[in-house]
């Protein structure tokens, strides 16, 4: 089991300045960290909110310092502006006695598939994947984002595997579109899971109004309403719909910014 | 939690009370009490850390606190820890980063960072907020860092302080009150930097070519 007590991580997520649901999983996993107690230090920091990129390292006292990025993909965020905002020059940076070192982003961890899984088999209890179509869900035509590669990468795993009868990416902006799920399935149930890092507008309310489960979104303002998820099954375009949470709530990511710690050095060996 | 932090900050708070933000610290026999400091009488009493994070998420209507060194904390509720280190997780969320950058400013290792090393910064759909002027940057701190409740420490350039501000906004809290320090504008604030910018190069174009009416 991995101990750190003379090391300090740092779990850096994008933040939201207008709901608390997009920093609350990292703020979750933060707290199951610090409660196994693994590390000397655990510190949160935030593009959109605080403690942000250009406080936390005032923060923190230990020299051996852990960034693991609560990110889905690799991306402008992860490759140009947290290295810019923590005065990063790659995987590991000195700062006189410090060396911070800087993992890969959780989505990119090999166990984000069985996160996947789980997630997909935990919203729809009892049915059967193989009379079941599988969506993972991402946004698509972001800034320099790879989310929708990472999507692909996803489906292509959890295809291999031959547990559903059909798996499929889409997204939010570009094709093969969510809003074509009734068309895109071949299995009369379906089973859709957004690939991202929190909850918020677009798993609260854009997603499900592209599906149809919602009716057209009222703004950001109204993001926070978790009762779409309440409404499970969806019986609509003659088949039947289960709509799942965004997978970065899946209190398995702790394990994840875990691994990707141990990664960092197992390759820096 | 950081070891230094702590040492600090528990020789700080003493027997207490103490004021952090709109965070009153008291002693309530074994435990220690955190409360809104406007509050008294009937309160509902929460008992571990992790609660702050709810109580200082949202407003008295509900609405998302960004910036939690707004003067706008709910009240209502009072908090019980068994140790100063609970006490310290609990103001992480209550004021995120406030108690790390004072305890670097005591030990003189605060690095302080001037808005146009700020912005020389910027990629992507900030840098456009390079092209503010001076008196734009003075009216945008006049604006929006009035409404918070940190010490700004930083200036437009080594040459240039924030004037549009009171003098007191740049002065560190004392006695009994922990200072809230400013190192560095906000991502906030930068924001509202870019619309500053983008409005007046609307209102440029829309000066340069105006349009007829017949």
């Amino acid at each position: 089991m991995l101990s750190k007590p003379d090391s300090a991580l740092i779990i850096v997520g994008h933040g939201s300045t207008l709901n608390p649901d997009s920093s609350a999983p990292t703020f979750d996993h933060a707290e199951e960290i610090v409660r196994r107690g693994i590390f000397g230090e655990v510190h949160c920091a935030f593009w959109k909110e605080e403690p942000s990129f250009r406080q936390v390292l005032h923060c923190v006292e230990r020299n051996d310092v852990y960034v693991v990025p609560n990110f889905i993909s690799e991306g402008y965020f992860t490759r140009t502006v947290i290295p810019r905002e923590l005065g990063l020059d790659g995987p590991l940076t000195r700062f006189g006695a410090r060396a911070v070192k800087y993992c890969e982003p959780v989505g990119s961890h090999g166990k984000m598939t069985d996160l996947l899984l789980h997630r997909a088999r935990s919203v729809a209890p009892g049915v059967p994947p193989e009379q079941t179509t599988l969506f993972i869900v991402g946004h698509g035509t972001n800034l320099n984002d790879n989310s929708a590669l990472a999507a692909k990468r996803e489906v292509e795993r959890i295809a291999a595997l031959g547990l559903y009868a059909d798996v499929q990416s889409s997204y939010m902006e570009e094709a093969p579109l969510i809003s074509d799920w009734a068309t895109l399935a071949s299995q009369p149930n379906v089973v859709v899971v957004p690939f991202f890092i929190a909850d918020g507008l677009h798993s609260y309310e854009d997603i499900p109004v592209l599906l149809g489960i919602a009716s057209e979104s009222p703004g950001a303002a109204s993001a926070g309403q978790a009762s779409i998820f309440a409404g499970n099954p969806y019986s609509l375009r003659g088949k039947t719909l289960f709509y799942a949470s965004s997978i970065g709530t899946e209190p398995g990511f702790a394990d994840v910014i875990l691994d990707q710690v141990a990664a960092f050095d197992s390759t820096s060996r | 939690m950081n070891r230094e932090l702590l040492k600090s900050f528990s020789n700080w708070l003493g027997d207490g009370p103490r004021i952090v933000g709109q965070v009153r610290i008291s002693r309530a026999a074994e435990s220690w009490e955190l409360r809104h400091n406007d509050d008294s009488g009937e309160l509902t009493t929460y008992d571990r850390w992790q609660d702050a994070r709810a109580l200082a998420n949202l407003t008295e209507d509900g609405a998302f606190r960004p910036i939690k060194t707004i003067r706008d904390l709910r009240r209502g509720w009072r908090l019980l820890l068994a140790s100063v280190e609970d006490v310290v997780r609990a103001l992480d969320y209550f004021y995120p980063a406030m108690l790390g950058l004072w305890n670097a400013d005591s030990r003189g290792e605060l690095v302080v960072t001037d808005l146009r090393e700020t912005l020389a910064r910027q990629t992507g759909m900030y840098r456009v907020t390079q092209k503010i002027t001076d008196p734009q940057a003075q009216q945008l701190c006049a604006s929006h860092c009035s409404l918070c409740m940190k010490t700004m420490l930083w200036k437009i350039d080594p040459a240039q302080p924030i004037t549009s501000l009171a003098p007191e906004k740049h002065q560190r809290a004392s006695g009994d009150s922990l200072p809230l320090l400013c190192r560095e504008a906000c991502n906030f604030l930068i924001g509202h930097a870019r619309t500053v910018v983008k409005k007046a190069e609307k209102e440029a174009l829309d000066a340069a070519s105006p349009q007829t009416s017949s």
